[in-house]
């Protein structure tokens, strides 16, 4: 993955690909057509000057690529500002290379007037080209990334909201348990078939929907229903919100997705089981929510590999909805694992229920 | 046929045991709720057939199956079951011990059952493949008189290399393993730290260094009298973990 992370970030794309390089012939062969129509009409040969036109912006272009190529590497290390402003500085550097060669050969087959003026006329005329089209291009492959990036990102970004909130091995044990339950208890594997399609629904609505204390805490109840099933008597959830307000605004699936980390980390390693507990209370306008579960003292856990997926976009969408109001806290201590968001009470107006 | 059902989930053992009944009621189903256990029951009760979950609390279902490879005498054919495609698992697909996925399909059990009894014997030496790459045992065993026995590997506070065997020390016991240092180091080096050419001891049981009257270095271990010798080579390594 590192190599992938590399070439997607730079902005500059690979000149040394050759189909790159068709696109950079592609492009200085439209700009000397360009400039060979531009001619004004009087010019009698506007195919020789196209030949001569493509010769001269071919030349740099291929050159500007080939180093470009060379320096790929080091220039993709640095920012994108400064990587482009010494894109570009490498290819005047280039050019006028090329420009100063040409009227120095022109100069000796004495094809052109050779005064002073006339020399650092073309000179600037060549440099003003090369300086509007070397931008236009760096601008086009910045924008071209831009919207690769884009798009990258927000692909991923949603592949990871599903995985955090449908871990897969929750859902298949989920529907062992039901077929399971079809045989012995038809009615318990209602129950569960209904508290799941309850589960998936909110999983499935769009990020960043509120609702309602209330209604999450409803939420937590089907996901634990659920859960108890599997785990039997070793998962038991004590409850302490009698001081919670719970009319009060919160993002879609803040805290269930704690819950299922709760249960995940705190309950299923251990075979004896343990408490898990949810308090909440509300306080001059401020609601402050706890989940803690047991922490495994053993050396190794049996899912250690906990990426916090959830718990960062947790914050992220607490911070994009309160600002710095909300926070999310996680504390060890006395083999507690605790998590707390504090929230402020926001009324609930617009809330699809 | 005797089954053991290995598996921390009421429901998803009724489930087999449902299943196993509704094909051949004649079939003797004991249970276990996970790794420790089941090697208990495997051992006294000697089954045929397991049908072993993967992700388990105290012993997962991988690791029994390492362990079982130390059992003297006949070993189970195994058949590992999971709710999701672990990665561990893809070294079997084309290997004679089976899985297979939740929820579980009957054809798919008693296809497997089929496979199982016809092979007698499942080839456990593949497990060893993939044992030490991404995930390290949580117990050491030692078989003593035919008999396995476990030692938690974070009481484990020093191994010591003599001869061919390793011993295993923890406060108040030890144990003769039949492994190697090298290979207890390289699944462990979290865990173990390598003081002298033949000692392996866990970091967290390290209490402190001194010198001896022949001014040696020895360190020193909470919970255990025993002094152990550090080499001169590892000895700044030792004295940086300290700090």
């Amino acid at each position: 993955m590192p190599e992938k992370t590399e070439t997607s970030t730079s902005f500059l794309p690979d000149f040394c690909n050759a189909r790159m390089v068709f696109v950079i012939i592609l492009l200085a062969e439209l700009l000397a057509i360009v400039l060979a129509l531009a001619q004004p009409a009087h010019v009698q040969d506007r195919l020789f000057s196209l030949a001569l036109y493509s010769m001269f912006i071919q030349c740099i272009s291929i050159t500007c690529a080939a180093f470009l190529c060379i320096f790929r590497g080091k220039l993709n290390a640095l920012p994108d500002n400064w990587a482009a402003t010494l894109s570009f500085v490498l290819i005047m550097v280039i050019a006028f290379t090329f420009i100063e060669l040409s009227w120095w050969m022109f100069s000796r087959w004495s094809v052109v007037d050779s005064s002073l003026g006339a020399h650092w006329g073309f000179v600037l005329r060549a440099m003003g080209i090369t300086a509007i089209s070397g931008a236009l291009a760096l601008r086009y492959f910045y924008v071209q990334h831009q919207w690769r990036r884009n798009v990258e990102l927000e692909s991923n970004s949603r592949l990871d909201a599903l995985q955090a909130r449908i871990r897969p091995h929750f859902l298949f044990n989920c529907m062992n348990t039901i077929a399971s339950l079809t045989r012995r208890d038809p009615g318990k594997a209602e129950q569960a078939v209904e508290d799941l399609a309850d589960l998936f629904r909110a999983s499935l609505q769009d990020s960043h929907r509120l609702t309602t204390i209330e209604n999450e805490l409803a939420l937590c109840h089907r996901y634990i229903n659920i859960e108890s099933l599997r785990l039997g008597d070793r998962l038991v959830v004590n409850w302490d919100i009698d001081k919670l307000d719970q009319q009060a605004v919160i993002p879609s699936l803040t805290l269930q997705p704690l819950l299922e980390n709760a249960i995940y980390h705190g309950i299923e390693p251990r075979a004896e089981g343990g408490d898990i507990t949810i308090s909440g209370e509300t306080e001059n306008q401020l609601s402050r929510i706890t989940i803690s579960n047991p922490l495994e003292t053993g050396e190794r856990m049996l899912h250690t590999k906990g990426n916090h997926l959830a718990q960062e976009n947790i914050q992220q969408r607490l911070q994009a909805l309160f600002g710095k109001n909300a926070s999310m806290t996680i504390s060890e201590q006395e083999d507690q694992y605790r998590v707390t968001i504090t929230l402020p009470v926001q009324a609930n107006e617009n809330i699809d229920r | 046929m005797k089954i053991l059902i290995v598996d921390d989930e009421t429901l998803a053992r009724e489930r087999l045991i449902d299943l196993l009944n509704e094909d051949e009621p004649s079939y003797q189903c004991l249970q276990a709720s996970n790794g420790v256990e089941a090697l208990e029951l495997i051992q006294t009760e000697r089954p045929e057939l397991v049908l072993l979950d993967i992700r388990m609390p105290v012993m997962d279902g991988l690791e029994l199956a390492q362990h079982l490879m130390t059992l003297s005498g006949p070993v189970p054919a195994i058949v590992f079951t999971t709710a999701y495609q672990d990665h561990a698992l893809e070294a079997f697909e084309n290997n004679a011990i089976d899985y297979l996925v939740k929820p579980i399909r009957k054809e798919r059990l008693m296809r497997a059952l089929d496979k199982a009894s016809q092979l007698g014997q499942a080839k456990l030496e593949t497990l060893q493949h993939i044992d030490t790459e991404s995930r390290s045992r949580q117990h050491f065993s030692a078989s003593i008189h035919g008999k396995i026995i476990l030692q938690p590997v974070q009481e484990v506070a020093y191994l010591k290399a003599e001869q061919k065997y390793v011993t295993a020390h923890w406060p108040g016991g030890e144990m003769l393993m039949d492994e190697s240092l090298k290979s207890i180091e390289a699944e462990f080096n979290d865990r173990f730290v390598r003081i002298h050419r033949n000692t392996l001891v866990a970091i967290d049981a390290i209490r402190g260094l001194e010198k001896d009257d022949e001014g040696n270095s020895v360190l020193l271990l909470r919970d255990i009298e025993d002094k152990l010798p550090v080499s001169r080579r590892h000895l700044a390594g030792i004295k940086k973990l300290i700090k």
